[in-house]
């Protein structure tokens, strides 16, 4: 078991060079030139060569590239240009509210979805099925914006249920914050995560097990609990783990209109302010954090289907 | 979070295709016209191929880009079924048009991805070895930054624009389609049908694509009436974080982010017209996907 | 393991089982979780709820270049001078220094007298945690800090080319050459208590820079302290003192008990009497005990939450325009609430620049003007400010001395005819031979619809325009590096002077500098220098009039409107008079707290 996992991780570090490499090529060989970015408004050109110089843009590139994985084993990702804040401090201190809004409501949203799922896959083909399905789908094409605006002004301003929006620090309080984008972002998972989960429901019954389960005279909800549901485990580990990286991202829409302060809101105020070196932290910190979910993945693979061995 | 779901490998993806004949094409057609939802999800899609093309050539919908500031923001009426904008044009035209610049993204960026993901993953499978390493490890560390900072990342530093959507969502999207194409490359390569073309003398480069690509290419299909969809949708996302067309161009992204505004004021019908449009598109791309695949997964065929 | 794979099986299939009821619970339980939690009940408090449109950055004196960042440092920060509370026009007051400074014939030397005993607040930075009396030599260290080079402030502008050896001391400092310790002749404090200002040339809007946040007083021991924190942790000798910052969410600040520099003003404009400013006259402030900046982007959660009374004051969202107000009155919903507006004029200017330096816009004058002429100024105002603006004739703001309210530029009439006259004039008839222009803009909502509508109004006569959107910094810097052809931009003003406008056109001032236009007149550079020399008046106004004549002439931009901000505010906020260049205003404000805990009951 250890050495799978020591050896999976010894697999991650060319995947993590490669990161590294994208990340610096997008930023420092395509993105031109930052230290005319970085010196803001009314910069003279001494200015700019000053900061040229202090983030090293004169040396070789393969220089550049050498900080840049020093600054990435020190976890010292530097400033924000525009707020001049520590990068890693942002970080984690963004961290925990996006996860206070996004782990809870991921976890009711994959119950809730799976759950349905079973129920349609119970009566595939049925009226019911079809009309869940193409509601899913309108659910999909509905802008968030649409669920976020109507649930700010409907639920909490008119009938008062939460509060419009805020935050508190403290762990107790924040819940009372977190009410509405959380049922929010289970609206909004809704539709995608229904229609994954159907397919993958269907994709097991045409088995040839559910045939001989059938056979053996069992019926069809004991089927879909027993068999079908244990075997689409691994899709759906495969589904939720991936999707664990991003909620660190916690959500862009969310965060901003809900006054979270997680790392979405980051997110978008970087890209408003141009902060590449925000961005190119963002951006490899969940690759990291992709790969580490990765890893979990595949040792729980292993947990749900004893048959897969860990090689 | 609908955005993130929609790029996940999605199972049938991952799983194999058992060799198909000459007839396999023919066969998928047959069962498709008997498929009454695929028909009508062809049909609209046709349609809006058939719009999109009119409205670029300025046979209907041509006033899309006719202000007229003293019928702003006028709500639905007989002269303008979907009312007017802010620059009181409409609606309804610009929503149409916004089908042309929709499918530019959807058809051009995935066009591109599909590109990338067939050749990369055609030469990682056929030819296995140091080449399927370096491709492997080349998509996996694509795959393994969240796509949404990939896609603003690229944005960013490019900068924004249709042609830099197209751009940015065909070197985003092509490691699932690459994945799929490594994997049943590697198991036709060896297939006799291959094998009796090396004897007669067959290239590396004829084998890949005159042999073996036409016998994968309901993959193609697949993966690209799906990709269609996620383009589509990206496009909506970057629109909102202002990385979306230039101003001025109909596009549905634009017009749905401006209803963060124009909601506060009542103006809904810019917002509706958005995503009727898209809805009906989208509905159509993904029943068509789901009965393509049916038509297709002989592991269903004989259901 | 068994265990682990045991627990999970069992829970997937305990609430597969239990879909239904499950979602019902989950859904009654998130309910009741929002509800009964009780709201603690804050409004009994006496704080100050504010907003805040976009994220404060930074609370350090010297970064706080956009409004909420030095909104928030003037709270905790003083300078040597202020702005009269009620006064209007807008008048000068000493703060830190005990009265105006004594200014020498030349207008030169600037001696400044400061008040005895004002106290750091306190923080452990300070022996034994106690704030230390301020001196005249801590105003020397927070200016040198302002134009270190490695702190690479965009505030220097204020005293740039300005106070006497001060360039030349930044100059040594990037070469590693001189400290902190090194003196500087143009400040100079030969006493605690005294500290000399001598100019290189004179500059009469010195004591405007003095009210300003970059200027305001830090302790060296803090500064140090900090490091690179020092953002984060404020420590100045004002009314409030910083007790918490959540980024991107909220700021709070305490009363600093032990602030009594001034107390509420005893008069004000004629009609403040009636207005109730008054009533507080001579009292004690601040008033209240605690204020809460948050941080609220998005326009929606922040009406609705002015709405429910959880922000004392803000301003009218765009788009929430119609349904706030009709004929410039609150509308009856909102007077039910007990809602008021406040209407001010700002100081500021939107324009359209020109790079003087493009070989097609800057050579041609007739072209400026042609595209001038086409502008649909009325248009824009009712579409982009629900008519809360009125039409720039020139650079020159209201509020301001030299605003002629009668001015009419000739070029700034909505005229096509004129306008495609002009087209011929310059060469382009019917736009014919015109290659397209680049229009550069920030890729925000509002911003890009208006590069739209400049679009859509120059194709009526024949200009083609390209809009090109990218992020606020990657446009100021497109500006900074004369690389936009045309764009739009507005400027606020930092103090009420009209020479804060004409800078923008001052040729010494070209890019990096905030002319970005690169607009060059050797006349109007002339009498620019001319002005500085003169204090407020007839003459004064006189020679900014001139220059204005000269900016119609040749058009460098094209002026687009000066704003007024329509302020809404509850009942229970006493003393609310708003001005965008008093920043130092929240400790005059006072809270109702019993009126407002009956009336937020009510919303």
């Amino acid at each position: 078991m250890f050495k799978y996992i020591f050896r999976r991780t010894i697999y991650m570090v060319p995947i993590l060079f490669g990161v590294t490499l994208l990340t610096f090529t997008l930023f420092h060989v395509v993105g031109g030139d930052p230290a005319v970015l970085a010196a803001g408004k009314h910069a003279t050109p001494e200015q700019i060569e000053l900061i040229r110089q202090s983030l090293g843009l004169n040396r070789p590139l393969y220089v550049q590239y050498f900080q840049f994985l020093h600054q990435i084993f020190t976890l010292d990702f530097g400033r924000s240009w525009s707020s001049r804040q520590n990068i890693w401090t942002m970080f984690t201190q963004g961290v925990g509210p996006s996860l206070s809004l996004t782990l809870p409501a991921f976890l009711i949203a994959e119950v809730l979805t799976i759950s349905l799922a079973l129920l349609l896959a119970r009566w595939r083909d049925s009226l019911f099925d079809r009309v869940t399905k193409i509601t899913c789908l309108a659910m999909l094409s509905l802008s968030s914006l649409v669920y976020i605006l109507w649930g700010q002004y409907v639920l909490a301003y008119k009938w008062d249920i939460f509060p419009i929006s805020g935050w508190d620090p403290s762990w107790a309080g924040r819940w009372e914050f977190l009410g509405l984008p959380i049922v929010i972002f289970v609206l909004l998972s809704l539709g995608s995560n229904i229609l994954f989960f159907r397919t993958v429901f269907l994709d097991e019954i045409y088995h040839d097990y559910v045939r001989t389960a059938r056979a053996k005279g069992l019926n069809e909800s004991g089927i879909l609990f027993k068999h079908v549901l244990r075997n689409a485990m691994i899709p759906i580990i495969t589904r939720v783990v991936q999707e664990m990286p991003f909620l660190i991202l916690g959500s862009l829409l969310l965060e901003s209109f809900f006054g979270i302060p997680g790392i979405g809101g980051l997110v978008v105020l970087a890209i408003q302010n141009a902060d590449f070196p925000v961005i190119k932290a963002m951006t490899f910190l969940s690759a990291v954090l992709y790969m580490i979910f990765q890893l979990i993945s595949d040792v729980l693979y292993a947990v749900v289907d004893p048959k897969i061995q860990l090689r | 979070m609908k955005e993130i779901s929609l790029s996940s490998p999605l199972p049938w993806q991952e799983k194999s295709s058992e060799q198909k004949g000459r007839s396999l094409w023919q066969d998928a057609l047959h069962r498709l016209a008997k498929d009454k939802v695929a028909m009508v999800s062809f049909v609209v899609i046709v349609f809006y191929l058939i719009l999109a093309a009119l409205s670029k050539l300025g046979i209907i919908f041509s006033n899309f880009d006719l202000v007229n500031n003293e019928i702003a923001y006028q709500s639905p009426s007989w002269e303008h079924w979907l009312g007017t904008d802010l620059f009181g044009r409409d609606v309804l035209a610009r929503a149409a048009h916004g089908t042309v610049t929709s499918l530019t993204v959807g058809f051009a960026g995935t066009g591109l991805s599909m590109v990338i993901g067939t050749v990369l993953g055609a030469l990682a499978g056929y030819f296995g070895g140091k080449m399927d390493e370096a491709i492997v490890w080349f998509y996996t560390t694509i795959d393994t930054v969240p796509y949404i900072l990939l896609v603003i990342a690229f944005s960013m530093v490019i900068g924004s624009g249709l042609n830099t959507i197209c751009l940015v969502i065909g070197l985003t999207f092509w490691v699932n389609h690459c994945r799929v194409m490594r994997a049943e490359f590697m198991k036709h390569r060896d297939r006799e049908y291959v094998q009796s073309a090396v004897s007669l003398g067959a290239s590396h480069l004829r084998r890949i694509f005159i042999h073996i690509l036409p016998n994968v290419s309901h993959l193609v299909l697949i993966n690209f009436s799906l990709g269609v969809v996620t383009a589509i949708m990206s496009e909506v996302m970057l629109s909102y974080l202002g990385l979306g067309v230039e101003p001025g161009v109909p596009s549905w992204g634009m017009m749905i982010s401006d209803a963060k505004l124009e909601l506060s004021r009542q103006v809904w019908w810019g917002l509706a017209g958005a995503t009727g449009f898209m809805f009906f598109l989208v509905l159509s791309l993904i029943l068509f996907n789901d009965a393509l695949r049916d038509a297709l997964d002989p592991k269903l065929k004989n259901k | 393991m068994n265990f682990a794979t045991f627990s999970l099986k069992l829970s997937v299939q305990f609430f597969i089982r239990k879909g239904k009821a499950m979602l019902i619970t989950t859904l009654s339980l998130l309910l009741t979780l929002s509800m009964g939690c009780t709201r603690k009940n804050k409004d009994a408090e006496n704080t100050l709820n504010i907003v805040a449109t976009s994220n404060i950055k930074t609370l350090d004196p010297i970064e706080a270049s956009d409004v909420y960042s030095s909104g928030a440092v003037a709270q905790v920060y003083e300078g040597l001078l202020h702005y009269h509370f009620l006064k209007r026009p807008l008048q000068l007051e000493p703060l830190l220094a005990a009265q105006m400074p004594k200014v020498s014939k030349d207008g030169l030397t600037h001696t400044f007298t400061l008040r005895q005993g004002i106290k750091f607040q306190d923080d452990s930075a300070f022996p034994e945690g106690k704030g230390r009396e301020l001196t005249a030599s801590d105003f020397i260290y927070s200016w040198k800090r302002l134009a270190d080079p490695n702190n690479k402030s965009e505030g220097f502008w204020v005293f740039d080319n300005k106070i006497l050896g001060l360039n030349e001391w930044r100059e040594q400092v990037s070469k590693g050459k001189a400290t902190y310790e090194t003196p500087i002749e143009g400040l100079q404090a030969p006493d605690r208590y005294t500290l000399i200002i001598k100019l290189k040339k004179p500059f009469y809007q010195l004591h405007y820079v003095l009210t300003m946040s970059y200027t305001s007083v830090v302790a060296k021991e803090v500064v140090e302290r900090y490091g690179k924190e020092f953002l984060n942790h404020p420590v100045g000798t004002g009314p409030f003192k910083f007790e918490s910052w959540t980024r991107n969410n909220q700021l709070v600040l305490t009363r600093n008990k032990d602030w009594s520099l001034h107390t509420y003003p005893t008069e004000g404009e004629a009609s403040d009497k009636a207005q109730n400013y008054l009533e507080d006259a001579g009292k004690k402030i601040p008033f209240v005990d605690k204020v809460v900046i948050q941080e609220i982007i998005e326009d929606q959660p922040r009406w609705l939450n002015f709405m429910k009374g959880n922000l004392d004051y803000t301003s009218i969202p765009k788009d929430n325009f119609d349904s706030a107000v009709q004929n410039g009155k609150t509308t009856k919903e909102l007077n039910d609430k007990g809602i008021h507006l406040q209407i001010n004029r700002e100081p500021d200017v939107t324009y359209t620049a020109f790079n003087m330096n493009d070989p097609i816009l800057g050579k041609n004058e007739n072209l400026r003007k042609a595209m001038s002429l086409a502008y649909d100024t009325d248009t824009s105002i009712k579409k982009f400010y629900n008519g809360r603006a009125i039409t720039a004739q020139s650079p020159i703001p209201p509020e301001v001395d030299a605003y002629d309210p009668n001015y009419k530029n000739p070029y700034k009439e909505y005229n096509l005819s004129k306008a495609k006259e002009f087209m011929v004039k310059a060469g382009y008839p019917e736009g014919k031979g015109l290659a397209p222009i680049e229009f550069s803009s920030p890729n925000s909502t509002t911003n890009r619809q208006t590069a739209e509508f400049f679009k859509q109004n120059m194709e009526k006569i024949g200009v083609k325009i390209n809009i090109v959107t990218s992020s606020w910094p990657q446009f100021t810097t497109k500006i900074t590096e004369k690389k936009a052809q045309l764009w739009g931009i507005a400027w606020l003003a930092d103090y009420p002077d009209a020479e804060n406008f004409l800078q923008l056109l001052y040729g010494p001032n070209g890019s990096p500098g905030p002319n970005g236009a690169n607009y060059k007149n050797k006349e109007f550079d002339e009498l620019y220098e001319q002005a500085s020399h003169l204090l407020p008046g007839v003459e004064r106004d006189k020679i900014y009039q001139k220059m204005r004549d000269i900016f119609t002439k040749e058009l460098p931009w094209i002026p687009g409107v000066h704003r007024l901000s329509y302020s809404t505010y509850h009942n229970w906020l006493k003393n609310f008079k708003f001005h965008s260049v008093i920043n130092d205003n929240l400790k005059y404000f006072r809270i109702d707290t019993k009126e407002r805990g009956e009336m937020k009951a009510k919303l």
